[in-house]
């Protein structure tokens, strides 16, 4: 098997969650046909490239109390994407944080995500981001409802 | 809220990575001075009980060869219901939000993200959910990322 086949494999197979036990790379490797040590090694490498974010919880923000979001979009001229992006990055509440493209009705070209336990904190997040930046165009987009959340799965 | 002080201390340490070691959990456990086997009964527990969504790898969609857009659309009020299942059926799409401009009106109101094997399939799926609507998607693809780590402050 291609070595890409076979992370896919290891990503499927683990990617609904790993298995609660004392040694789960183990236990991984038993139901794949692999050694302990390769699936840590094949883990160790899909992290370093990138290719596997975090192998971490994901967890359910609203059911602990992270109640409020908003989705912050910023119109902020080219030239200060970089310096700007940086420092909405720093905040600890700004989960997300990307440059966009821009469209003729569309004119917003940072987006920014933040989360907080209550509305009250994302307004002082957005007022912060402002001061620091000098922007002062932007929208405040909030979730009205939610149809899907889940995971991205391969 | 059920969640103990220790419940919260192994969420926190959870956000980052599982040590990549034989005893990932044992590990863990001098860490944060908890118990391995009460580590794993908690997590467990909390899993069941829907705090956490999962323990397993976030993949890089694009990093592993996928590509991925943030896409909008503006729908009447009277088809929100009918146009969201239409998006929802594919399993592309991981996040659908109906969301409101507070402080100004926005040209969109349904925003959800579509992933794909490549470009080729992305641009068939949003081109079909416009041929089901009849409504236009506007995809707003990632120019530069300056973050993405969703780890939440636990209190």
């Amino acid at each position: 098997m291609k070595k890409e086949d076979a992370d896919v494999k290891l990503i499927k197979y683990i990617q609904e969650g790993l298995p609660l036990t004392k040694t789960p790379y183990k236990d991984i490797g038993q139901a794949l046909g692999m050694s302990e040590d390769e699936v840590i090694q094949s883990l160790k490498k899909l992290l370093e490239a990138g290719k596997v974010r975090r192998l971490a919880a994901s967890i359910a923000h609203r059911k602990i109390g992270i109640n409020a979001n908003a989705m912050c979009v910023w119109k902020v001229p080219e030239e200060r994407v970089d310096e700007v992006g940086k420092i909405m990055a720093g905040f600890e509440e700004v989960t997300h944080c990307y440059e966009r493209p821009v469209y003729p009705d569309w004119e917003y070209n940072v987006f920014t995500m933040i989360h907080g336990y209550t509305d009250a904190e994302c307004e002082a997040v957005i007022q912060a981001i402002k001061e620091k930046t000098g922007l002062n165009d932007y929208v405040v987009l909030y979730s009205e409802k939610e149809f899907k959340k889940v995971g991205v799965r391969i | 809220m059920i969640l103990s002080d220790t419940d919260r201390k192994i969420l926190h340490r959870l956000q980052s990575n599982l040590p990549l070691v034989s005893r990932p959990f044992l590990e863990l456990s001098k860490e944060l001075d908890i118990d391995e086997g009460t580590i794993i009964e908690r997590i467990r527990f909390m899993i069941e009980k829907g705090y956490v969504r999962r323990l397993a790898p976030i993949i890089n969609t694009q990093a592993m060869g996928r590509e991925a857009t943030l896409a909008a659309i503006k729908v009447p009020e009277d088809r929100i219901d009918e146009v969201s299942a239409i998006i929802n059926e594919y399993s592309g799409v991981s996040h659908n939000y109906l969301r409101k401009g507070k402080n100004k009106d926005i040209p969109y109101n349904m925003w959800f993200t579509m992933s794909a094997r490549d470009d080729e399939e992305l641009h068939s799926r949003l081109k079909e959910i416009e041929d089901r609507t009849g409504l236009t998607v506007r995809s707003l693809p990632t120019v530069k990322k300056f973050k993405i780590g969703v780890r939440f402050k636990i209190y």
